[in-house]
């Protein structure tokens, strides 16, 4: 029995490609269905999201036929000329293939590493497998250690902690300086792309209102309708400054919009606490001063920047990490895999009867007078094979329970201890 | 005694190091080894506090072993208040230090040699030491406000250079750090609020003057001004959070002086 993987993802092939292969949600029990129908396919699941498409199976027709399989299954089922994907799709078998599907669920083989989707990608995709009837003994276990050391990793690495985009440093510095966001004001200078990407980070974390100002009064509106929040005139933001607690800037101009005196002010006026200021736009609409006010913080494009090269390239590190326990995972698991396969452990079993009701048999044969050459046919190709069946039957079925179960090897104990007396 | 100091001492000493550890590296540090240590280290120190007073019969708040045993006692349950409340993790490893050197302090002073203080009636005898019970509270609480003040200098400073070591990613944000110092500097507030007037009561009881103008009663009235005096400003004119921080640093320094004062220019029992 072996596990066999087959797909392509970012790393290997364009994005028309991976289009093209991929599986639309609706279709997936269909190809599931055809994909198990394959008689070297035991079991199958297909994961397929924008950035990967990945066909898992358990094979007993050796791993060689089992990715020939898969990869004809691929080419077939999205009518594709098999030779247009060489170069694109990677194969991978057993210990191999395991390795890869830890790697993906951990999001180690991500775009942007520590990324939190494709968890929940792979137990959807799972689910379907579920629900279609194509998972069976072995990938239940395989997926369900996928997501358990996908977990491991998440939690005792940091390879998914720190934040690697612009606004989700933005809504982190704000939750450094603020303890509950949900009371928090958020003043939106501008109405840029940056600016209300940023702004929207920081309502989806939690921020109460949103405030928005822009040299044109109807963008702000627009902008303001769209979240729910409340517009302000241009020249009359700074009435409203003493009650914001963060101040993210994006204006297109090119001259400071905010400066260091009437921030003073206001913030005197305020009472309330510390203000973030966030200053997105290039070049900076803040003065930069503003960073001297007490109680007042203040990030620009740049500061972001470096904090969110700083946590890549802590990512980065963990992810060596991450690969370590991985390995170490993947053999553990390999292991537990083998004994899995029962087949050896059955023929063990009628092995062992066989040789008791043989020698038994053999010693008492003078008992049994003489017999015909039939009889003695009958006996030793009938009888007693069916004898050993028959004995055998009963732990073979606890065998392959306990399997099932991830027990075999202590059954296998206890079988050895019961049919042996030493 | 002295096998449960070895229990507490060393149990403290593992979740100083685990604290400070915590607080420094980015690896997930041993949390429940620690947590372990931390139950088995308060129990005995609770233990012992409770063996004591059986053993004399009355509160164990007599004498510099007493003392900092019941100082080190209440400020690690402020700190477990504190992180129940605010889920301030790294506030343990700016306190557990000094928890560490009062319960040292405590394992290698002498017991108390003088005899307890001789009480007229029953009424003394709880409120000699309810008011030193009730002062040592709220001098623990004031170093957690001490501790909260510092982190928050500590945060406020990350923020202000952009410099973002990996203290800045443990320590939590500046709004619990200034929430953490201003409770614990109200609580400390009532709490010596409330020991002051058992004092005056007890001394009233027991010698019918309500003041006796010793060394230890001014500077713990100039304390408790101090403070009325920053809760004051805190509200009123709306101090931001690094001014409040401040105070909060440079009020304990005064109650450091308060309490190094009452040890060196003698106290009446």
């Amino acid at each position: 029995m072996n596990i066999v993987l087959v797909g392509l993802s970012h790393k290997t092939a364009p994005l028309e490609m991976r289009e093209r292969l991929a599986f639309a949600e609706t279709l997936i029990p269909a190809a599931l269905a055809v994909l198990v129908d394959h008689e070297s396919v035991d079991e199958g699941l297909i994961v397929s999201t924008c950035n990967r498409v990945e066909i898992i199976a358990s094979t007993a027709a050796g791993a060689d036929r089992g990715i020939e399989c898969l990869a004809d299954f691929l080419s077939n089922f999205h009518k594709l000329a098999p030779d247009s994907l060489n170069g694109h799709l990677y194969r991978h078998a057993d210990a191999e293939a395991i390795k890869h599907l830890f790697r993906v669920a951990s999001s180690l083989d991500s775009m942007v590493v520590g990324e939190s989707q494709i968890l929940g990608q792979v137990k959807e995709a799972y689910q379907h497998a579920i629900n279609a009837g194509t998972i069976g003994r072995v990938l239940s276990q395989v997926m369900h250690r996928s997501l358990s050391v996908a977990k491991r990793i998440r939690s005792e690495t940091g390879v998914a902690q720190n934040p690697v985009s612009i606004s989700s440093v933005a809504v982190e510095l704000a939750r450094k300086v603020f303890q509950d966001l949900t009371d928090k004001t958020v003043l939106l200078v501008g109405a840029g792309e940056m600016g209300e990407l940023a702004a929207r980070s920081l309502l989806d974390a939690g921020t109460g209102k949103l405030i928005v100002t822009n040299r044109t009064a109807e963008r702000a509106e627009e902008i303001a309708r769209k979240y729910s929040g409340g517009a302000v005139n241009f020249e009359a933001f700074y009435d409203v400054l003493p009650s914001a607690d963060i101040v993210l800037c994006s204006t297109g101009g090119t001259d400071y919009v905010i400066h260091p005196a009437e921030t003073q002010r206001a913030l005197k006026s305020r009472k309330k606490g510390p203000v973030l200021f966030i200053d997105i736009s290039v070049p900076r609409n803040i003065d930069p001063r503003i960073a001297n006010v007490e109680n007042a913080f203040l990030f620009d494009v740049d500061d972001l920047e470096s904090v969110v090269k700083a946590n890549i390239r802590e990512r980065q590190q963990e992810a060596e990490r991450a690969e370590a326990i991985i390995a170490a995972e993947v053999q553990n698991f390999v292991q537990q895999l083998r004994s899995l396969d029962i087949g050896p452990a059955v023929v063990e079993v009628k092995e062992l009867l066989s040789q008791m009701v043989v020698s038994e048999f053999k010693r008492n044969r003078k008992r049994l007078g003489d017999l015909s050459a039939e009889q003695e046919a009958a006996i030793e190709d009938v009888l007693i094979p069916a004898l050993v069946n028959k004995l055998s039957h009963p732990m073979i079925v606890h065998i392959r329970n306990a399997a099932r179960d991830g027990q075999p090897t202590q059954m296998m104990e206890e079988l050895r201890k019961m049919i042996r007396i030493e | 005694m002295e096998i449960l100091w070895i229990i507490v001492l060393t149990g403290y000493a593992v979740c100083v190091a685990q604290s400070i550890f915590a607080l420094t590296t980015k690896r997930p540090v041993l949390r429940k080894p620690a947590l372990v240590a931390l139950a088995i280290a308060l129990g005995a120190h609770t233990a012992w506090l409770l063996l004591r007073g059986l053993r004399t019969g009355r509160c164990p708040l007599v004498g510099v072993q007493e003392m900092s045993a019941f100082l080190s006692w209440g400020l690690v349950l402020l700190t477990l208040l504190a992180y129940r409340w605010y889920h301030a993790n790294a506030l343990k490893a700016f306190i557990f230090p000094i928890v560490l050197v009062l319960a040292a302090i405590a394992a290698i002073s002498p017991s108390p040699s003088q005899p307890a203080p001789e009480f007229s009636n029953s009424l003394q005898s709880v409120l000699l030491p309810a008011h030193i019970g009730l002062l040592l509270l709220a001098y623990a609480s004031f170093f957690v406000a001490f501790g909260a003040g510092v982190m928050y200098i500590i945060q406020e400073r990350e923020l202000k250079h952009k410099r973002f070591g990996t203290v800045f990613y443990k320590l939590p944000s500046l709004d619990t750090c200034d929430a953490i110092s201003s409770r614990a500097m109200a609580i400390g507030f009532v709490l010596m609020t409330l020991g002051i007037v058992g004092g005056l009561w007890y001394s009233y009881s027991r010698y019918h003057i309500y003041w006796q103008a010793g060394p230890i009663e001014i500077f713990s009235v100039v304390t408790w001004l101090v403070y009325l005096i920053i809760i004051q400003s805190r509200i009123n004119a709306g101090w931001g959070g690094r001014a409040a921080a401040l105070a909060s640093i440079v009020s304990f320094v005064i109650v450091v002086c308060s309490l190094v004062g009452v040890r060196y220019l003698g106290h009446g029992f």
